[in-house]
């Protein structure tokens, strides 16, 4: 058996270092005929806000050049419906859970982390400060730094919880965001949201999402989101976690060289829902074609 | 279950300008398939990454039936499959056309062109319950006519040119023949946006409830992505959003919004 387990602090181990990113992924449930969720080492659900959002007009979503551009607005079922209807489902699951967290003011993410402290079985918070779609809060909370360390230091003495939180690439300096997360005591950063996009019927010279701009995801972005990770890796030693653009066991491989200690599954869900189990059969092989004993062995490990 | 499975290609073959009628084998979702129902196909190359739903225009055990228009990139590869290719799909996905036997007294089918896809499996559907529905099917021209002939239900063809069949729009001849119709009736109806839209803005006649199949750009086709959406009205969805590959593609007319 190989150990494909990776540590994360804070006592969380995951089995794997593969999570599925948040909003791409549902709640889990809505999958789980196609895929066997509990493959994954942790599940991020979808952005949850303390009241049901119902989301951006139509069109949320359109192809792009190896990519997507969605402007969903944070849809969502709210925490009343969470913890009535999803809860029962989550708790059940032998991967690790992270509840994606998304607000508009510092006090509404209190109020839900208040409640959901609550439920022993959440592993930990993912913190979305980097929504490029969404009016208030979103982004406002991610690219600015005084009011991402407000936030941050206001989230940790609000709980103990394992605390993520999920920087926006649309920043000059990344790396500076990812050090005041360190400075501020969350237990890692996750990184990349979305990029901001954009694109236009030239017959109709409409914009082809609702909100004229939304945020990109897919293969396109991950040289984006390695960059990112590299710049971050040199100034900070709290785990990150990758997203951006991985389709693949090489992606996986590739972010973790670059720096990251786990990684998440985001727009590959919707064109490979079975991409899970290419991906795990990749890296078993790799650390087998390397002789690997751990993943541990490659975090970080590329020569930049 | 709905689950991903590698189908091979039987056949794939040109019925009419532009459209293909295709038939896959794919056991493990085959036999499970209901009328209204799609499934997503999957693309090997990377640069346009969405699967591509396409309703099921019928299902035995072991196949499935697809009724295609070639309008875009990967509309063209299909049109190149060849019999033993292998693809990758997922299904089925999606809820149905809910056959209402015991309270509808008559049952139409009415379809826009290609639209005629998941209403050829409803067609088969009533057939196998003893029902002959009056089945519409319109085009611009005859040459874009899916499908001609059809011993099973009533075919009535129009074309905008009248080429073929009764010249004019689908929808207005089957309102010209509505007294002919035993109500309460079950209109189930697939074509294009402004077709529905046409539907929806007329005053139908009494004992009448139309159920529409629709088409919304998807990213999963599974509820993951909250990207198929459509507006709705004060009924069944509360004016919240539906989503079109989950909730859908089959609405009652009610229920929809047509205004984007
Ligand atoms: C539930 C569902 C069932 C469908 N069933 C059928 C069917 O049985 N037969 C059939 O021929 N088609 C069906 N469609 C439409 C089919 O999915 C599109 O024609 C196909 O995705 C186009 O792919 P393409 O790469 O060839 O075109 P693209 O290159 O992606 O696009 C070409 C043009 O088609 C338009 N287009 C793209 N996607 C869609 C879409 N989803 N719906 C309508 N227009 C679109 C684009 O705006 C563009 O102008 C269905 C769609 C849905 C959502
Ligand atoms: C349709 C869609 C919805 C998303 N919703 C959320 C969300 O609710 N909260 C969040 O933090 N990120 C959300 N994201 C961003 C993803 O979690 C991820 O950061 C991004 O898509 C980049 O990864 P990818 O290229 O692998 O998709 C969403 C992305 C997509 C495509
Ligand atoms: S296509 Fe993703 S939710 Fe409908």
């Amino acid at each position: 058996m190989i150990d494909l387990s990776i540590n994360l602090g804070k006592g969380l181990i995951l089995d794997n270092p593969i999570l599925t990113a948040s909003g791409t992924f549902g709640y889990g449930d809505e999958i789980a005929e196609v895929v066997d969720v509990n493959c994954f080492g942790g599940i991020v659900t979808k952005s949850l806000s303390l009241e049901p959002r119902i989301g951006n007009p139509p069109p949320r979503i359109v192809e792009t050049a190896a990519g997507m551009i969605n402007s969903i607005g944070l849809a969502n079922i709210g925490l009343d419906a969470f913890l009535k209807e999803k809860v029962p489902y989550l708790r059940e699951l032998k991967s690790r859970v992270f509840v994606n967290i998304a607000a508009r003011s510092e006090e509404e993410f209190c109020d839900v982390i208040k409640v959901l402290d609550r439920e022993k079985w959440i592993a930990g918070y993912e913190i979305n400060v980097s929504c490029p779609n969404v009016k208030e809060g979103g982004i406002a909370f991610g690219t600015n730094p005084n009011v991402l360390r407000r936030l941050t230091r206001k989230l940790r003495e609000s709980t103990d919880r394992f605390l993520i939180i999920k920087l926006s690439p649309n920043v000059t300096d990344i790396a500076r965001m990812a050090e005041i997360v360190q400075e501020c005591n969350a237990d890692a950063v996750s990184m990349i949201n979305t990029l901001y996009g954009a694109a236009i019927d030239i017959q109709t010279r409409k914009p082809k999402i609702n909100t004229v701009i939304g945020g990109l995801s897919g293969p396109a972005i991950k040289p984006v989101a390695l960059a990112h990770i590299i710049k971050a890796r040199k100034v900070i030693d709290i785990p990150i976690i990758g997203i951006g653009g991985i389709s693949a066991g090489a992606d996986v491989i590739e972010f973790m060289l670059a720096g990251a200690t786990a990684v998440q599954l985001g727009t590959v869900n919707f064109f490979n829902p079975g991409a899970i189990y290419e991906i795990l059969d990749f890296i078993e092989h790799y650390m087998d074609q390397h002789r690997l004993k751990s993943l541990n062995e490659i975090i970080g490990q590329a020569q930049v | 279950m709905k689950c991903v499975a590698t189908a091979i290609i039987r056949s794939n073959q040109k019925v009419a300008d532009g459209i293909f009628l295709a038939s896959l084998e794919a056991p493990e979702i085959a036999g499970q398939c209901l009328p209204g129902q799609f499934i997503n196909i999957y693309f090997p190359e990377t640069t346009k990454i969405f699967p591509r739903p396409f309703s099921i225009a019928g299902a035995s055990d072991s196949r499935i039936k697809l009724l295609y228009k070639v309008i875009g990139s990967q509309t063209t590869l299909m049109s190149g499959w060849s019999a033993g290719q292998k693809i990758k799909i997922l299904g089925p996905l999606g809820n149905i056309f809910d056959i209402q036997e015991q309270h509808y007294r008559d049952f139409i089918l009415l379809g826009g062109g290609v639209g005629a896809a998941p209403l050829m499996f409803l067609r088969d559907e009533l057939v196998k319950k003893g029902i002959k529905p009056y089945f519409f099917i319109g085009a611009k021209t005859k040459a874009e006519l899916p499908v001609v002939e059809d011993s099973a239900s009533h075919l009535i063809l129009t074309t905008d040119d009248g080429s073929v069949g009764l010249k004019g729009n689908v929808v207005e001849h089957f309102l010209r023949m509505a007294e002919n119709y035993k109500t309460p009736t079950q209109v189930s109806v697939c074509g294009p946006d402004m077709m529905m839209k046409v539907l929806k803005d007329i005053s139908l006649p009494q004992n009448m409830d139309v159920f529409v199949s629709l088409e919304k750009t998807m990213a999963c086709g599974l509820g993951l992505c909250q990207g198929c959406v459509v507006e709705t009205t004060s009924g069944k969805y509360n004016g919240h959003y539906a989503l079109v590959c989950k909730d859908g593609p089959v609405f009652n007319i009610k229920d929809v919004k047509f205004n984007d």
